[in-house]
């Protein structure tokens, strides 16, 4: 798998990065609705996904009322399969699909599934909001988590102290909250942060992004993975360091989309796109949406952060959008 | 409670004969009783369990109902300069005891260090809601009491409820109307948004009405192309025909569309030109169009009567209006009518099937083995997970059943799933199988509480089986069987674990009952307030937001099973009185 960084690089996304306050790229063009648009749009997917595709459907179903769109968000593994059985036109997943499923995907169609990559979102980890840790590092967050430590640190780490606390932390042991496994949050978070590694079994997995946070929030000891729009003022995002004396990173915007945040990555829709034949104008323009101002006001709205003109026109070219 | 010298007690616990012994040779009774037999401990304890159960019982009820009744109300905005020079405003949601540690004591002054020594450790903080999502990037921010200089409670703050991105909390700067600015009145605004509202709910209304029903005419034009397309083959002449008629009819249906979309257009470019000026806290202004403000109100200065206006109109909001910010505000009016309607629909399901399973194993099969079986198999099903049902609700009736519909009857739609997935019938279906085994146990109990003399005396009257059962045992029995109907209801509109593998999402904006033919559309999936719930609590952004919809969102689902199951009582008590005058 190319590392976040590496596509940003590919889609030269760095140089609008210097700006301090997130905002919509001005390039993005403003949505201008069509007429001959309607039907029923049904999407299955990812959960941390849910309130931004639903704001999306808000705002789109604005321009055209009597569209009807479902959302159901189980988690991305639910995704590839709802795409497969033909039960949902959107896809939507917080992680990219894996060789499997795109295999089983062209088993039935003859052609891979096409994502879209609507919005980014840095994987915040979570603690409680008196934890005074100041940074982490990819090895230590590896250390915590995972139990086969593919970072690299010799033992696991067990208690705040041993990750440089003292006085009253240094011996409170530390609480994991993490995602279930139907979760793309898990599936990324396994791969980047714990280096492809395995979940410690005291990984106490919750069901939704939101749930992570408010187990994370009630337990002083805790410390949770969960997308970065979900914190509230309860928890803390822990700035996190690449390697062992590497700066410290907020889990900021500027610093996802700058590709300084290590964990962080893209939102996708995966679409059933046949390569022969246009797509229809009702999902075409739903894509179309989202990569408008409107669009990438909603993904702020969700807590995400936009992405810029340059990879709308990309990833529009792909499905033969762009006029 | 026991009393020994209670004649009664005294009798029962020492009966003649025992407890007896010589006395200078006279038989003297002992009149004391062992504690175990007086049963006095036990009852101890089951009167202890009772009080606990209802203690937990009605704390919960009361948590709910404070913590929903209380959340429409109207907050106070207070503005906090804290020691470093910062001000901010928000609404003081809750507070907390905490230990500061090392590195915040060290940041302390002398004075605050000892005051919080004196404390045992501890300090408070307070949570503001300081809300305007986008300009801050947080809504929510705790504030150590200690570093507070001064709160002030400013009567020209303003709390404002927009369409998008949540609450706003700041200062009215000016008006812009007509894209003219002026100076900030009171009463211009009031009248500006008002009207800017009425706009709104008029886009809304040509949106539903007209547009529609274009939109809905040209689905099924393109439907009928499609359906030609299938039945005559893409190279037939029936289809040729098809598309040109159908062409020429979506042509004019999109010319219709477009006239009604220029007037949507005129209204929302008059919504531009009519703007308010707002100003938060820190300096930072925003220039919304006044029909995206929903409700504003200043915060420190209503009267009680402004307060219970703005409450009420929240309420009325909610239970009247239809969900915005992905549900974390605004209405719950699909879910209010999607869980009423899914109840309904299964009590039309189980209702049926249950009675007369019940009938058949009580009044015709032949009490055996197999029947016990069968008894025993239906007292089980109760006791399955309720996933399970979900589980096989959505691969036998919508993978299997609702794939076949689909092939059957609407190829023309395919791949979009018609019934293949999840919907309102399935829902019903699966609920229904969930409740059936409460129905046919309560059917059963109320069936053998007909006396048997009453049959027999019907038997005898010369009436058949059939008119026995009909006339004499089914009336008697109608209220028991009824209550196992109101238990089913009861259990079925709580229940959302099943829900969400077979039809309930987060987001369905069509109600399933409409103006378009067939009107009752069993296809669509729908919103449940159980699932809201779920989706409000643990899958929105913003948690805390969420939380107080939470309670309001629990509280409405608790009265609107209490009143579903009090329409049943009430039906079944004018079902008693009515059978009670009707038969000997």
């Amino acid at each position: 798998m190319r590392t976040f960084a590496a596509m940003l690089a590919a889609t030269a996304l760095t140089a609008t990065a210097a700006t301090a306050d997130v905002s919509v790229d001005p390039n993005l063009p403003t949505y201008e609705p069509v007429s001959g648009v309607s039907g029923s749009l049904t999407s299955i997917g990812s959960d941390t996904l849910n309130n931004l595709m639903t704001l999306w459907a808000e705002g789109f179903r604005s321009h055209y009322p009597n569209v009807s769109i479902e959302i159901q968000g189980a988690g991305s593994g639910t995704a590839p399969p709802a795409l497969i059985e033909g039960t949902a036109q959107f896809g939507p997943m917080s992680r990219p699909m894996r060789g499997t499923e795109i295999e089983q995907f062209e088993a039935r169609f003859g052609y891979e599934p096409t994502p879209i990559r609507g919005a980014i979102d840095a994987l915040g980890v979570f603690v409680h909001r008196d934890n005074p840790i100041e940074c982490l590092t990819m090895q230590q967050v590896d250390a915590i988590f995972s139990s086969t430590r593919n970072g690299g640190l010799d033992d696991a780490l067990n208690t705040w102290g041993e990750v440089g606390l003292e006085g009253e932390w240094a011996n409170r042991p530390i609480a994991l909250y993490g995602r279930n496994s139907a979760s793309g949050t898990y599936g990324y978070f396994r791969e980047v942060a714990l280096f492809g590694g395995d979940y410690r079994g005291e990984v106490r997995e919750q069901p939704g992004s939101s749930a992570v946070i408010q187990g994370v929030a009630s337990d002083i000891g805790a410390i949770g993975y969960s997308g970065v729009g979900y914190a509230t003022a309860d928890v803390r995002a822990v700035p996190i360091a690449a390697s062992e004396g590497g700066e410290c990173f907020e889990a900021s915007g500027d610093n996802a989309m700058a590709g300084d945040y290590p964990i962080a990555r893209f939102l996708y829709i995966y679409v059933n796109k046949d390569p022969n034949q246009p797509l229809d104008p009702l999902r075409g323009e739903f894509i179309r949406y989202v990569y408008t101002q409107d669009g990438q006001r909603d993904v702020m709205r969700a807590g995400f952060f936009p992405v810029t003109n340059g990879l709308a026109e990309q990833d529009l070219g792909i499905f033969g959008l762009m006029n | 409670m026991t009393d020994i010298s209670d004649p009664g007690i005294r009798n029962r616990t020492t009966p003649d004969g025992d407890n007896a012994e010589l006395t200078q040779g006279k038989k003297v009774r002992r009149y004391t009783a062992d504690l175990s037999a007086t049963g006095e401990p036990a009852l101890w304890a089951f009167g202890g369990a009772l009080a606990i159960g209802i203690l937990l019982i009605s704390s919960f009820l009361f948590m709910v109902f404070w913590n929903g009744i209380t959340t429409f109300w109207p907050k106070p905005v207070a503005v906090v300069t804290l020691e470093d020079g910062t001000v901010l405003a928000g609404e003081p949601t809750r507070n907390e005891r905490f230990r500061p540690g090392t590195a915040i004591l060290n940041a302390m002054s002398e004075e605050q260090r000892a005051e919080v020594e004196a404390n045992g450790g501890y300090a408070t903080r307070t949570l503001y809601k300081t809300a305007n999502f986008d300009l801050y990037g947080d809504d929510f921010r705790w504030i150590p009491d200690y570093t507070v200089t001064q709160t002030s409670y400013p009567p020209d703050f303003y709390t404002f409820e927009r369409q998008e991105w949540g609450v706003f909390i700041g200062r009215v700067t000016g008006l812009v109307i007509d894209d003219q600015p002026m100076a900030y009145d009171p009463q211009v605004m009031r009248r500006e948004q008002r009207e800017a509202r009425q706009r709104f709910n008029e886009i809304r209304r040509l949106e539903r009405g007209p547009i529609g029903r274009i939109n809905h005419r040209l689905e099924q034009e393109r439907l009928a192309i499609r359906r030609a397309q299938l039945r005559h083959g893409a190279d037939s002449a029936e289809y040729e025909a098809a598309v040109a008629e159908g062409n020429a009819r979506i042509q004019e249906l999109q010319a219709r569309f477009g006239e009604i979309q220029s007037q949507v257009a005129a209204i929302r470019a008059l919504d531009q030109r009519n703007r308010v000026q707002l100003e938060e806290i820190g300096g930072r202004s925003i220039e919304p169009p006044l029909s995206q403000i929903v409700r504003y109100y200043a915060a420190n200065d209503l009267s009680l009567l402004d307060k219970a206006g703005i409450y009420f109109s929240r309420w009325g909001e909610f239970l009247s209006s239809e969900p915005r910010e992905a549900n974390t505000q605004g209405g719950v009016l699909p879910a209010i009518f999607g869980t009423v309607a899914m109840t309904m629909l299964m009590v039309v399901f189980v209702a049926p099937f249950g009675v007369i399973t019940a009938l058949y194993l009580r009044e015709y099969a032949k009490q055996g083995r197999l029947v016990s079986i069968v008894r025993i198999s239906v007292n089980n099903l109760a006791g399955v997970p309720s996933i399970v049902y979900g589980v096989f609700g959505l691969g036998f009736f919508a993978y299997t059943m609702g794939v076949t519909i689909d092939q059957l009857f609407y190829p023309e739609r395919l791949p979009t799933p018609t019934f293949g997935t999840g919907g309102i019938l399935w829902a019903s279906l699966t609920l229904a199988l969930l409740t059936v085994p409460v129905v046919i146990v309560a059917s059963e109990e109320a069936l053998a509480a007909v006396p048997r003399s009453m049959r027999e005396g019907s038997l005898a009257c010369g009436a058949s089986k059939w008119q026995t059962i009909r006339y004499v045992v089914l009336p008697k029995a109608l209220p028991g069987i009824m209550t196992g109907l109101i238990l089913a209801m009861a259990r079925g509109a709580g229940e959302v674990a099943p829900l969400m593998l077979v039809g309930v999402v987060k987001l369905a904006p069509a109600l399933p009952v409409d103006g378009f033919w067939p009107f009752i559309h069993l296809e669509r999936s729908f919103m449940h307030l159980g699932f809201h719930i779920f989706d409000v609590g643990f899958q929105s952004r913003n948690s805390e937001a969420g939380k107080p919809m939470v309670f309001v969102t629990t509280l409405l689902l608790l009265g609107l099973i209490v009143a579903m199951n009090s329409t049943a009582i009430i039906i079944r008590n004018r079902l008693k009185r009515k059978y009670a005058s009707s038969h000997f």
